[in-house]
């Protein structure tokens, strides 16, 4: 092949391939916005919840934390008793990196008079299921730039793939349709945030005797801190409460008491019901092992409300 | 380095521009020294494992060719030991281990031989059996032993199937790591054109499917047999796209360079029976066992039983090459199996056609072999799939008696998971039947060509699952 034939070959792959990224960028832009309209548009569902969580709440009562949070905590309760509007921001499947990230969304706009963290057995283990969840967060990125240092956890390479509109977006186009339809309002509604489950643990009490060595992840633990420190320097009331679960266990877990340790060096109050022989005696107040039914939510939210008050 | 990542995106492109930047003769030196990196971006201190493959079997070349006779042979076997005994330690060593001791414990005995704790060096049984090929057929005389030290690392090594193969033949790659290539548009564009395809199904068909496979295999006494059914079909489709995606990024990041690699899959889904599907699933494993074992035993000029024998054989062996479990010795054994019983009921297979009427109505003949081919890989994947036999069985036994509603963790993932599947079954449905017609990827014009693979792009970022993590081949 002679020198002209090759440049030019390498010309028109160069100009086809230019002119290939600015179609795909169009499709993405196009694609990519349309979902973030439909986003932020959507009125029920998880995707909302979070959105409502960052962008609009001003309760005075913050719950942040996992699925047990959200399950947890019932905000009537909260309510009548502490005369204090209260709004669940607990979210399934996410841990110490988004509640920090929701965190510092919410202080971005106001400061709430309590909030509480809700603390979970394993929580500084180190695994890339936690990281890999941020892509909960990634809608915001844009818009919240105080989150984004905590998502850029998520991979080294996270701001070249925002470069795309629709990457934000991945796998979440169905139920962006479905939270903009209203179905979940009318499938599995919240109350503040909070959703109840109904059912109740028929099976026995999960024995975990073996004390499980895991490693501990550093960042989670900074992650932990930086949670404490920012309430602290908001002035926000504090409280880390290890919800309780319905797995009977000679040991304590790691994280609680490397959570308890750094709470009490800042003055933060730890609460430890993962052991309270009220629930692990009575499996009617359990959905699974891991989470309280709505009549376990009453009970454990009332007894927590005596301890705040108490404090 | 995954070819997934965005980490391998940047080293291809670095690669590749610099393969056609630098004069022909030092580009041996660029991919040398980028499939080091490439290789040692896993577990660095195995290249030197790699290193001792290279220089046993460059030599064993050598003395091969300069050798006649029974010194011949013996220069061949000491290589062949050598191979196969850097796979004992590394992949088999613990696993004989085991059996040994649950042997010796049944005569009240107990084993003094430690076990190794050691990780299994990435793409081991793919580069030994690649570098075994070298030796043979410098032995058969069907290849000259290559004196370039360099060239010859490299035809161990070369990045896009050092990990996962395709299983490459010396006579094949040799030669085109020496012929000069140019940059041609149509054989660039090509080999990109394949990476992506590959890259789709890996994305959003294989790694989408293994949420659903694993959340069911990995719990499967909590499922019923409907539930089981659906996850292994889904397995088999998870593992066909995931090792062709593999392969097709393979095959395609060689192209682009101008190095043709062998092809390893040929819509296996679509054989009519078990001896088609194996001329389709990993071609370049299956020719390996064809050309170096089953031909070795005598192939089918022997008795039938030892015909049967051979078979039988090359299948276990097969098995065992996958993994150092049982599971996969049952896989091998089974697909043997289903070898043997269809020749020999080849005979009363063709009268019982005859006589229900199915020779005269050619394509529900062929669809029905076509699904019954299916549901026999796919019920042999079981065990490839399984953790444990045990767990197999356990499978094996609920989807036999057990029923009830599927398990839904999430509608959109499923709805994602058939969206993929569909995609895939109409391209290669349309590949299969109407060669040449309805072309998108090869159509005529670019704008077509161009929003075909925009629509994988697009489908990529929609549907793709970007924390799929590793290819299942590479266990291997």
């Amino acid at each position: 092949m002679n020198k002209t034939i090759r440049k030019n070959q390498i010309k028109l792959f160069l100009l086809r391939l230019l002119a290939f990224f600015i179609i795909v960028f169009l499709f993405d832009y196009s694609i990519g916005s349309l979902l973030r309209h439909f986003y932020f548009k959507q009125e029920s569902g998880l995707q909302y919840r979070t959105t409502y969580a960052i962008e609009k709440t001003n309760a005075d009562i913050l719950v942040f934390g996992s699925s047990r949070a959200n399950h947890h905590y019932r905000p009537n309760v909260f309510e009548n008793r502490m005369k204090l509007s209260f709004y669940n921001a607990g979210r399934d499947g996410n841990f110490m990196f988004y509640h920090l990230a929701v965190l510092k969304g919410v202080l971005n706009r106001y400061s709430p008079k309590i909030v509480i963290l809700d603390f979970v057995a394993e929580e500084f283990a180190q695994n890339q299921y936690s990281y890999d969840r941020l892509s909960s967060l990634l809608p915001y990125y844009k818009s919240h730039p105080e989150m984004r240092s905590i998502i850029n956890l998520k991979s080294k390479y996270e701001k070249i793939k925002l470069l795309s509109q629709i990457y934000p977006y991945n796998s979440l186009m169905l139920t962006i349709a479905v939270g903009n339809s209203g179905v979940n309002k009318k499938r599995k509604s919240d109350i503040q945030g909070y959703v109840p489950i109904t059912k109740v643990w028929n099976g026995p009490i999960q024995v975990d005797n073996i004390s499980s060595y895991y490693q501990i992840d550093s960042i989670k633990v900074k992650a932990y801190e930086a949670f404490i420190q920012d309430c602290v320097q908001a002035n926000v009331a504090l409280y880390i409460v290890c919800s309780p679960y319905y797995i009977k266990s000679d040991h304590v877990d790691y994280s609680i008491i490397l959570g308890q340790n750094i709470a009490e060096s800042y003055g933060i109050k730890f609460i430890d019901y993962s052991k309270d022989t009220i629930f692990t005696n009575n499996s009617a107040l359990f959905a699974d092992v891991g989470h309280l039914n709505d009549n376990g939510a009453e009970v454990f939210s009332n007894m927590l409300i005596d301890q705040i008050n108490t404090h | 380095m995954l070819f997934n990542s965005l980490d391998f995106l940047i080293f291809f492109i670095i690669v590749t521009t610099l393969y056609f930047v630098i004069p022909h003769n030092k580009r041996w030196i660029l991919l040398l020294i980028s499939s080091c990196y490439f290789y040692m971006a896993f577990v660095p201190i195995y290249i030197l494992i790699l290193g001792f493959t290279i220089v046993i079997d460059y030599f064993a070349g050598i003395l091969i060719e300069n050798s006649e006779g029974k010194r011949r042979k013996l220069f061949l076997i000491l290589s062949l030991i050598a191979n196969i005994g850097v796979l004992a330690v590394f992949k088999y060593h613990n696993f004989l281990n085991e059996n040994l001791t649950f042997l010796m414990h049944g005569f009240g005995l107990s084993n003094p031989i430690p076990y190794l704790s050691i990780i299994l060096p990435i793409g081991l049984s793919f580069y030994t059996f690649q570098a075994m090929s070298y030796t043979i057929e410098v032995y058969r005389g069907n290849q000259k032993a290559e004196r370039h030290f360099g060239i010859f690392s490299l035809y161990i090594m070369f990045y896009p199937l050092l990990l996962a193969g395709p299983i490459e033949r010396p006579y094949n790659l040799l030669p085109q790591l020496r012929i000069k290539q140019d940059f041609e548009y149509t054989r660039v564009v090509e080999g990109l054109r394949l990476m992506l395809w590959g890259l789709f199904k890996k994305l959003v068909i294989a790694d989408r499917l293994a949420i659903y496979v694993n959340a069911v295999y990995n719990n499967y006494e909590a499922h019923n047999g409907t539930t089981l059914i659906l996850a292994s079909i889904f397995f088999t489709f998870q593992i066909y796209c995931d090792f062709s995606g593999y392969s097709d990024m393979a095959i395609g990041a060689a192209k682009v360079m101008g190095i043709k690699l062998m092809n390893n899959f040929n819509r296996p889904y679509f054989s009519r029976s078990m001896s088609e599907f194996w001329k389709r699933w990993h071609i370049s494993l299956s020719s390996w066992f064809r050309d170096y074992v089953y031909i070795t035993l005598g192939g089918n000029r022997v008795s039938i039983p030892r015909w049967y024998l051979n078979l039988f054989i090359v299948f276990l062996i097969s098995g065992l090459w996958h993994g150092a479990n049982w599971t996969y010795v049952i896989w091998g054994a089974l697909n043997g199996f289903y070898l043997i019983f269809a020749i020999i009921s080849q005979g009363f297979r063709n009268k019982a056609k005859r006589l229900v009427g199915l020779d005269k109505l050619p394509w529900l003949n062929n669809l029905l072999e076509v699904m019954i081919t299916f549901a026999l890989s796919s019920f042999a994947w079981i065990f490839f799939r399984a953790n444990h036999v045990t767990d197999a069985f356990g499978i094996i036994k609920k989807i036999a008696t057990s029923r009830g509603s599927l398990f839904i963790e999430s509608p959109s993932m499923m709805i994602y998971s058939f969206l993929g599947l569909f995609i895939l079954f109409l391209v290669e449905f349309k590949k299969e039947y109407y060669k040449g017609k309805f072309s998108f990827f090869n159509n005529e014009k670019w704008i077509i060509r161009a929003l075909s693979c925009c629509f994988l792009i697009i489908t990529i970022l929609l549907f793709g699952v970007f924390d799929g993590g590793q290819f299942i081949y590479f266990q291997f």
